[in-house]
């Protein structure tokens, strides 16, 4: 004591009396941080923290992981099954076996009245990669839908086109630690900061040990953009038209790797051809970055002995978002950028097992990135499953983006949403509001019993959440994570993985088909086909992964059994020449032509809708929201509007205001700042009946993922302050 | 004996814990730029090697540095606002979602795509003059010679918040729910086994640090004591250091509700608070409600009756030497007089200690008699009042005995009466709130002590002599000269306010500004009104009525001048701004949290808004103390309070 009292009280400082703490893996993100969840001596979960000696993290957590202990207990969790037989009924509580033995039942009345296509399953990238597998297995095995597809289409599915169209297969091939080891970074559409806050510090720790120039793509001024060394303020939806003068100048300047493209490449007569329209003055005109920043980038980028592209959603979620992906696969494959320390081109992923999904879950193929198109993994996958190989579709059904059409008009009755809830996340939620209610019958399997989509379905399965099961999920960098039960599933629900195998046992009464039980079982499935694949896994097994603090792919038996252990990262794909998925072993070099589709903003809709994610919240809130340690930062939706378009049209910072768009309307709160350009709008895209009203939302020709961020809108002031505040209250129920 | 054996550790420290948490100064400077001690303590004092007792854990810690003064390190350059210090914070404090230890706001300037916004990550700055120890009434505070922190015992807090008001960094929080003040705690549990605090350790921009002060981390290379938006530190001493070496812009604004943007001072390099006329929008304005319904009401009717009441026991007791005001300490007025006294008085100090978040460890309040204006304020009006009582209890008598006793009651009671006044002063001259930190404080106080007791007497006075008859025109004359000088007073510290604010730059201008805008109507009505007062009591100084026909006149006079003062005196609760940081669009803006509550937004928990809650009197838990304390542990608590011992500390070269 130094002044104050004069004799002290002990001071008392939380303690949530943790009596043991239980290894797991954040379920939110796709960055894989190992977290460890504390339990106190009665029981209750009641503390998050990173674990020290993960690779990944490194003992650090961002906002949602330090939070995710709350996770369990948060409101609106489902607690029974519920059904009714029309949307005008209120929903009756049911017994499990009466809700699994009703849903199999209009599943198969539906298939029989409608075809076997007529029920859609739409999943998730938030569920375990063993219980991925055993969807894949009910669905294509059993049930035998082709219209099967994961909400992936809405993040990742141009990562997996645009991968699948250059290098022949899926799989980002770089890893974090290429951050250690490239001499220039570009970040294309990618809001690192915010939206993977620890790859970030992963990049910033390498940034301070050594310096070299961070290049950042974005239409927005983020915290990203304003740390890096050139910030391209690109007009949005133009990304394509960038990359080619980008590699009009690496070509015309002679930058290129010859020796590389000529031993790992096709295509680049075809690829000189087209890039040599893109000059950087023609291309400046398209893209909005002046000629010589276009030159400078190039140089730089081609003269680096090692140099990365990473990105998210400002690729992929474009009309041109399969494009963007191969024209920066275009750019490393010319400099010779694939399968070398820090020379990359590393997607970063959204949801937590996006990569599972993509890996095992049969939605785009078949498992172990099998495609449903090659005879031979139809037979390979057939006799492990002990199914007819002619019950298995030819070639893959609908995306996610045209199941939802396909109800419209009638062709799709019946669907299945596994923890996915379209009708905040989809674009057009007028659209989706009256294609869910088309359904004859609508199942929603999730969590959360208040999440939005809930309102259009006839049964409610509640399902446990993140670690109250077990299992794994593969994260950006193609690392295979453990997540360790921490608690029991909430009274009433049952495991994701629980609920496929009841379904199994109703289709499959006579066990024909083997589903295992217990999610090490199932894993032990996916390492026997997993082996010769690129995604092998064979080497590892549950307790293996746990100790190494997850293992990257491939990891295979033959490694184990030589006694060889996965090393704590920095294992990449194509390190040596020739060995592209591809037949010949070479990677294509695709020629990009660019024709701008996008609605532009004119003038009746005068600014640009670009839309985001914030640190604090995840997806459509249905978990951040209801944490108020996360969700206090942004509790309401708000729109980030340049203040010299807000004073033209007489709006105030944090007034209420109106957007429209061709689609509808959103009410938010204006936020006045000059992050975004005069003519753009910015809204986050987490809020329930908030941004995706207004989107458009074109689909990329290859992968189907929605453009969300480039709509035209108008922006109207709100003289009824407060009737909007009460609308805005209305329709947050989280 | 080897206590680890004993004890639990006082903080686990992992196996594999990360080296970016492990405290790291090999080497530690003397002095701080202020020139005091970064050693706290000498080394053969008898605070060393004692343990901080950390939930009862009579460890004792083995850092090394553990007598010198410790601070974060804030590099602004590199802070990303991704919210993961405060959630470590809030983690590892349990703290429910409206409470927060530390926040971070920021502030942006520039023009697409030249656009910038630096985040500032602030809790408590563990200061070298904690204004909050000294202004905080109940102690609650420490300093403690260990790592210099500056830690806070909510159950000796009685939820004044006064403390809120003195700190410029916002670091004490006040719960309206617990109705109590919580802190950072500097997380000494970590710092005890040499692990940076949890905020630090969880910084993902690399800009969060922490160690002995002065020192500059790796990699780092400035240590300045300011960035924009950081509130002037020679206010207390702050034991934080900044790097901000990226070129800032020369106009930075706040992304939350209040019209304060910085400007740059190209001479010194720093940024000065300035109006933010297009945030804030010019129009005038009523906003009646929000200016009397303010938390801060309690204030108003506090200090207007105490005020009124001493003003009009002052008046009294002048009476009682003779003169015009004779019939004041006479009967039939006096016993009328000083009832109303009494009950005014009842009534102010019973809303003051009902906005207590908890109103029955009032007791608590004289504690700091040491340091808090707010201990000597309640000690002076508490002494003011039992002796007023006394008084009262004697007037109806008489005697020279009585007498006697009667004026020295009477002159104790002006002289302690006079020293709360005094006090209650001070707590308003506060460097943090630069619109209360003027001489018109004073002025205020004392003109409105003098028009509203003289109104008071009036008011008691007057009708009670026309009901008997007696001529009232020599007393009202007298009290009415005494509304008009007090009304004068009043003007003219409001001319030296509005001189003064409107110069003054900083957050004072920004106050003056919002007056003039956001409540110019109230404003205008309450300088209106005084200037009315003035006129009409001179009016009936020199006039001619008496009787009812003067009665009635005072009581609209009466009227006036407690409408200019309860205007007067919201106004100047509700437009002060302190000197804070700045907060974020939502979080830590009072705009939102008003809205938040008028909308309903607040009833949702996870919204981080709460609702303003009253302070329930707990009977049992004050029946408990008073059975649990013994007469020793009284005499003792009351020394310590009376006693000021010289604590070591303050060691400056």
């Amino acid at each position: 004591m130094l002044f104050g009292r004069h004799s002290k009280n002990p001071i008392r400082i939380a303690d949530k009396e943790v009596a043991g703490w239980t290894y797991t893996t954040c379920g939110y993100c796709s960055t894989g941080c190992a977290i460890e969840v504390g339990k106190n001596a009665r029981g209750q979960v009641v503390a998050s923290r990173g674990v020290g000696g993960a690779d990944v993290n490194r003992g650090k957590l961002c906002l949602k992981g330090m939070f995710e202990h709350e996770l369990f207990d948060a409101k609106g969790r489902g607690d029974e099954p519920l059904l009714r037989r029309h949307l005008g009924e209120s929903f009756a509580p049911v017994s499990w076996d009466g809700a699994l033995d009703h849903m199999t039942a209009e599943i198969r009345r539906i298939q029989a009245q409608h075809g076997r296509d007529a029920f859609a399953v739409v999943s998730t990238g938030q569920i375990l990669t063993e219980e991925f597998y055993t969807l894949g297995k009910l669905t294509r095995g059993l049930i035998g839908t082709n219209n099967y597809d994961g909400n992936t289409t809405l993040c990742m599915a141009s990562a997996v086109s645009g991968y699948k169209r250059s290098f022949g297969s899926d799989g980002p091939p770089g890893c974090y630690q290429d951050f250690e080891h490239t001499d220039c970074l570009i970040a294309w559409g990618s809001n690192l900061p915010e939206q993977h806050p620890i790859i970030y510090w992963r990049l910033k720790e390498a940034l301070e040990k050594r310096r070299f120039p961070l290049i950042v793509v974005d239409p927005r001024v983020t915290m990203f953009a304003q740390f890096a060394d050139i910030h391209l303020p690109v007009k949005p939806g133009t990304d394509v038209a960038l990359q080619n003068a980008l590699m009009h100048v690496i070509l015309a300047e002679g930058l290129e790797n010859a020796e590389y493209i000529a031993g790992n490449t096709t295509g680049i007569d075809e690829l000189r051809a087209e890039v040599a329209k893109w000059d950087p003055t023609t291309a400046a005109a398209v893209c909005g970055i002046d000629e010589d920043s276009i030159r400078n980038v190039a140089r730089l980028y081609a003269r680096a002995p090692a140099a990365m592209h990473i990105w998210t959603m400002g690729i992929n979620q474009s009309t041109h978002g399969s494009d963007g992906v191969v024209g920066m696969n275009n750019l490393a494959l010319l400099t010779g950028n694939v399968g070398k320390p820090g020379g990359t081109a590393l997607s970063i992923t959204g949801q937590c097992n996006a990569m599972g999904t993509r890996e095992w879950s049969s939605c785009s193929g078949l498992p172990g990135y099998r495609a449903l198109e090659k005879p031979e993994h139809r037979a390979e996958i057939a006799q492990f499953w002990n199914i007819d190989p002619a019950f298995l579709p030819q070639k893959r059904g609908l995306f996610q983006t045209d199941i939802f059409p396909a109800i419209e008009t009638g062709q799709i009755r019946g669907l299945w949403l596994v923890a996915t809830n379209p009708l905040t996340s989809m674009p057009n939620t007028a659209r989706i509001r009256k294609t869910l209610e088309k359904l004859e019958f609508l199942v929603v399997q999730d969590s959360y019993a208040d999440m939005e989509t809930n309102q259009y379905a006839h049964l409610y399965l509640p399902a446990a959440v993140w670690a109250e099961k077990e299992g794994t999920f593969t994260n950006t960098e193609r690392r295979v994570n453990l997540v360790r039960r921490v608690t029991e599933p909430r009274t009433g629900t049952k495991s994701d993985l629980e609920i496929f195998n009841e379904l199994a046992r109703r289709f499959d009464p006579e066990g024909r088909v083997r589903f295992p039980e217990r999610p090490a079982e199932v894993f032990e499935e996916m390492r026997e086909l997993s082996r010769g694949r690129l995604c092998d896994l064979s080497g590892m097994d549950h307790d293996l992964i746990e100790q190494r603090r997850g293992i990257q792919w491939p990891f295979t038996r033959d490694q184990r059994e030589a006694g060889e252990m996965p090393p704590p990262g920095g294992v990449r794909l194509y390190t040596t020449p020739r060995s592209f998925q591809y037949p010949d072993g070479c990677a294509k070099l695709i020629p990009l032509p660019f024709v701008d589709n996008n609605e532009r903003p004119d003038t009746q809709y005068p600014f640009w809708l670009n839309s985001g994610r914030l640190v604090e919240h995840f997806h459509t809130r249905t978990r951040t929201g209801k944490v108020g340690n996360n969700n206090k930062y942004s509790p309401i939706p708000f729109m980030e509007i340049n203040p010299d378009a807000a004073v033209e049209l007489g709006i105030r910072h944090q007034e209420y205001v109106r957007c429209v768009s061709r689609r509808g309307d959103a009410l938010v709160m204006a936020m006045l700042t000059q992050r975004v350009p005069r003519d753009m709008v910015f809204i986050p895209f987490h809020f329930f009946d908030c941004v995706n009203r207004l989107t458009l939302g074109l689909l990329d020709p290859h992968s189907r993922q929605p453009a969300f961020k480039q709509s035209a809108v108008r922006v109207e002031r709100v003289a009824d302050q407060t009737a909007a505040a009460r609308l805005c209250l209305e329709a947050r129920k989280y | 004996m080897n206590k680890t054996e004993c004890h639990p550790p006082i903080f686990e420290v992992r196996a594999d814990e990360p080296d970016y948490e492990r405290l790291k100064d090999p080497q530690t400077r003397d002095t701080t730029r202020y020139g005091s001690f970064i050693e706290l303590v000498p080394e053969d004092s008898t605070l060393r090697g004692e343990s901080l007792h950390i939930n009862g854990n009579p460890e004792v810690g083995g850092n090394p540095n553990r007598y010198k003064q410790h601070g974060f390190y804030f590099n602004a350059d590199n802070c990303i606002g991704c919210h993961a210090c405060e959630a470590a914070c809030s983690e590892k404090n349990d703290n429910p979602a409206h409470i927060a230890f530390r926040s971070v706001g920021y502030v942006e300037g520039g023009t697409y795509p030249d656009y910038q916004r630096i985040n500032i990550s602030m809790a408590c700055n563990h200061c070298e003059d904690p204004v909050c120890l000294k202004g905080c009434p109940t102690r609650a505070y420490t300093k403690f010679a260990e790592y210099g922190a500056v830690l806070q015992d909510p159950d000796i807090c009685f939820g004044c918040g006064y403390c809120t008001w003195v700190c410029p960094y916002n670091a004490p929080q006040l719960d309206p729910v617990k109705g109590q003040v919580t802190k950072c705690n500097m997380c000494v549990d970590r710092l005890e086994v040499g692990l940076k605090p949890a905020c630090v350790s969880a910084c993902l921009g690399n800009a969060l640090d922490f160690g002995v002060v002065e020192n500059i981390p790796e990699n780092r290379i400035e240590a300045k004591a300011e960035i924009p938006g950081f509130p002037d530190p020679s206010i207390t001493r702050p034991n934080i250091r900044f790097q901000q070496m990226r070129s800032t812009h020369r106009e930075m604004t706040r992304p939350d509700g209040l019209p304060v943007k910085y400007h740059r001072d190209d001479a010194s390099g720093s940024f000065q608070p300035e109006v933010d006329a297009v945030k804030g929008g010019a129009e005038r304005q009523w906003n009646w409600r929000k200016l009397l319904t303010s938390h801060e009401r309690a204030h108003v009717m506090f200090t207007l009756s105490a005020q009124a009441v001493l003003g009009a026991f002052l008046l009294l007791l002048a009476g009682g030497l003779g003169g015009a005001l004779t019939p004041l300490a006479r009967a039939p007025v006096e016993l009328p007089l000083l009832a109303g006294q009494i009950a005014l008085l009842v009534f102010g100090l019973f809303r003051l200690n009902m906005h207590l978040g908890k109103p029955h460890r009032f007791y608590r309040g004289f504690n700091n008699l040491r340091w808090s204006p707010v201990s000597r304020e309640i000690a002076g009006i508490s002494g003011f009042f039992s002796l007023l009582l006394g008084y009262a209890l004697l007037a109806p008598f008489s005697g020279s005995l009585v007498d006697v006793l009667q004026g020295l009651l009477g002159a104790g009671a002006a002289a302690s009466g006079l020293a709360g006044l005094y006090f209650m002063y001070r707590i308003y001259r506060i460097p943090a709130r630069p619109y209360w930190d003027h001489w018109q404080t004073a002025t205020a106080f004392a003109g409105n002590a003098l028009a509203l007791g003289a109104a008071l007497a009036g008011l008691v006075a007057l009708p009670v002599l026309a009901l008997s008859g007696a001529s009232a025109a020599a007393p009202a004359a007298m009290l009415a000269a005494a509304v008009a000088l007090g009304q004068a007073i009043e003007i003219a510290g409001h001319l030296g306010h509005a001189r003064a604010m409107r110069r003054i730059g900083r957050e004072g201008s920004v106050s003056w500004f919002l007056q003039t805008t956001r409540y110019y109507w109230p404003w205008v009505i309450r300088n209106g009104l005084l200037g009315v007062n003035v006129v009409a009591a001179l009016g009936i100084a020199a006039g001619t009525l008496d009787g009812w026909a003067l009665a009635g006149a005072w009581l609209l006079l009466g009227l006036s001048a407690l409408a200019a003062a309860a205007i007067g005196r919201s106004l100047f609760f509700v437009v002060v701004i302190p000197t804070t940081m700045p907060g974020a669009f939502f979080w830590k803006n009072q705009d939102f949290v008003e809205h938040a509550r008028q909308t309903g937004l607040a009833d949702q928990e996870q919204v981080g808004v709460v609702r303003e809650h009253h302070g329930r009197f707990k009977w049992d838990e004050l029946w408990a103390t008073v059975r649990a304390t013994r007469p020793r542990d009284l005499v003792r608590h009351v020394r310590e309070i009376l006693v000021w011992q010289r604590l070591p500390g303050e060691r400056r070269r």
